[in-house]
């Protein structure tokens, strides 16, 4: 499946304007966490007691509305879904980093984004919590000889639950759109008991407009049904559409004005990779899985694969999560553009001179300079890093 | 000329269409980005800036604090940036909400200074528990949450067990 979003993964802009946006959307994050009341602390814990459960009913109405969204927009083929960021589990470090992450809230009164908000709506205790975030991060990063090995154990790698359990995102999504309705009813039925046996109003409700909301989830979510099986009925393993193509010329100035922005992956016999390759690209592990090495480049980098003319691109090469792009001609057309010394012929015409000097300065930096400044930093290390970094959070 | 006064104090939203308004954001994220939100990454990232500045080689050389230095990863920056529109976003809403004012959020029957102490606590255990956990409410429970990650389920899942444990023993503080 092959859609025009994620516009970031599929190259529609860089990250100068990433960062631009980045700003906006937390705008929008921040402003309806402040609406939801999640700038203060005594609304947050009301969940904990059973007697406001907005916590409960703002995140789950968020992420419904995300899943089914994704869903729907997947299974119209708007958005390719396997571009979309899918974290990798690690189970024992996530039950207690997540226990852990509770006892704080309760003790706090926050979690770290309604922290940020209670802070600029000027209550103090937000504040107070984010300068013990920042402690607590610093504390183990401290600690962190001791508590590394529990921190890296039970790596699980890639578990998506509708790969798990073999169905769809629209069928995902629809289940989790019951589980939560399910919940907000469970929520508001334990609101009014509560409220009834202490004598007071329970939290002030608004069922006609909640039971228009409740539709309109369901009607997205089955939406997302019916266009997860509708595309089902397509050849069940469809061919994957080509992969993007990148001159030789446009890779060699990316290499040059963006070095730590890619990974240029040699897909040749490791030998022959060891022997000649790209300046800075990593060989294929000897030995080992494929898909796994792909896998573990961090997705927010582009991958640039090449192999001999002709060469097939490995299913494993799927993969990588992130931007995909093969070198059109493979390893022959960037090394007799770039890796062979240009001849300036006598005659040339202007063009043929401005080209030939472009040549020769590439052909002296990515060559006859390599001992000073190729390769670049050792890309093993980049990508442990990305692992051991894991969330988005 | 008249003068400036702050807008008054306005009910919150409906919770549902907060949290529908929510998925909105986050879903624009994942349509423009490829990954969601996120709020821890970009506090620690400030701590460990802090601590660089004060101890620049200490920073370098910690196993985990060293991730931070090198190569910028686009994801890691992406989150600053974020949580950066999140303070102006929450002020926002704060202020044209009429809920902008210094204040301490906290239960009747304990002192300010109290209520701070707990803050602080609480937010040490989450700075830690978050690093330990690769994530919060934000980035596990409704990033990774709603892109179906087992993990991310398990996590949050974990988070109300924490939390719903300990409220009976922090009751003090809060009712």
């Amino acid at each position: 499946m092959n859609g025009l979003f994620p516009l970031y993964q599929k190259g529609v802009f860089e990250y100068p304007a990433a960062m631009a946006i980045a700003v906006f959307l937390g705008i929008g994050f921040g402003f309806m966490l402040e609406r939801g009341g999640f700038g203060r602390a005594t609304i947050l814990v009301s969940q904990f007691y059973n007697d406001d459960m907005r916590v409960l009913k703002v995140m789950f109405s968020a992420i419904v509305t995300s899943a089914v969204g994704l869903a729907l927009l997947g299974g119209l083929g708007w958005v390719d879904l396997s571009a979309i960021m899918i974290f990798d589990t690690f189970l024992w470090p996530q039950v207690v980093g997540g226990i852990l992450l509770g006892v704080g809230f309760i003790v706090s009164g926050h979690c770290p984004g309604t922290a940020a908000v209670a802070s600029v709506s000027g209550n103090m205790d937000g504040l107070v919590t984010l300068v013990g975030i920042m402690a607590g991060s610093l504390v183990f990063g401290f600690a962190y000889p001791l508590v590394e090995g529990f921190y890296e154990s039970s790596a699980m790698g890639r578990q998506h639950l509708p790969e798990l359990l073999g169905t769809s995102w629209g069928v995902m999504a629809a289940a989790v759109t019951v589980l939560a309705v399910g919940l907000f009813l469970a929520g508001e039925w334990v609101e009014r008991k509560l409220a009834a046996r202490k004598g007071v109003e329970p939290p002030k409700s608004d069922p006609v407009l909640r039971n228009k909301l409740f539709a309109g989830l369901g009607v997205a979510a089955a939406a997302a049904l019916v266009v997860s099986f509708v595309g089902r009925t397509a050849p069940v393993t469809p061919e994957p559409a080509p992969l993007a193509l990148v001159s030789a010329d446009d890779l060699a100035d990316r290499m040059v004005q963006d070095p730590t922005g890619l990974f240029v992956v040699d897909l040749r016999d490791p030998g022959a990779c060891a022997a000649r390759r790209l300046p800075g690209a990593l060989c294929l592990p000897a030995e080992g899985d494929l898909g796994r090495f792909f896998a573990d480049l961090p997705a927010t980098r582009t991958v640039v694969v090449y192999g001999a003319a002709g060469q097939a691109v490995p299913a494993e090469a799927r993969r990588f999560t992130g931007r995909l792009l093969a070198l059109d001609g493979g390893f022959a057309a960037f090394h007799g553009r770039y890796l062979t010394r240009p001849v300036l012929n006598a005659a040339a015409s202007a063009s043929e001179r401005a080209d030939w000097t472009k040549r020769n300065a590439l052909y002296a930096h990515f060559t006859g300079s390599a001992a000073a400044k190729a390769p670049p930093a050792p890309p093993r290390k980049v990508i442990t890093r990305a692992v051991k970094k894991g969330g988005g959070c | 000329m008249s003068t400036h006064t702050a807008p008054v104090e306005r009910p919150l939203w409906n919770p549902y269409v907060a949290g529908i308004g929510l998925g909105l954001v986050l879903l624009a994220t994942f349509v423009i980005m490829g990954f969601g939100l996120g709020a821890s990454s970009a506090v620690t990232r400030t701590a460990v800036a802090g601590l660089h500045a004060v101890a620049p080689t200490y920073a370098e050389t910690n196993s985990y604090f060293s991730q931070y230095f090198g190569d910028a990863h686009i994801l890691e920056d992406w989150m600053v940036f974020e949580v950066l529109g999140v303070l102006l976003g929450g002020l926002l809403g704060a202020y044209s909400g009429g809920r902008l004012k210094f204040d301490v959020q906290k239960g009747p029957r304990i002192s300010v200074r109290g209520r701070l102490g707990w803050a602080l606590a609480g937010g040490v255990i989450m700075g830690f528990a978050a690093r330990l956990g690769r994530g919060c409410t934000s980035g596990q429970a409704l990033t990774g949450g709603s892109t179906f990650v087992l993990g991310s389920w398990i996590f949050m899942i974990a988070v109300f067990v924490g939390g719903y444990a300990l409220a009976p023993l922090m009751r003090r503080q809060w009712r």
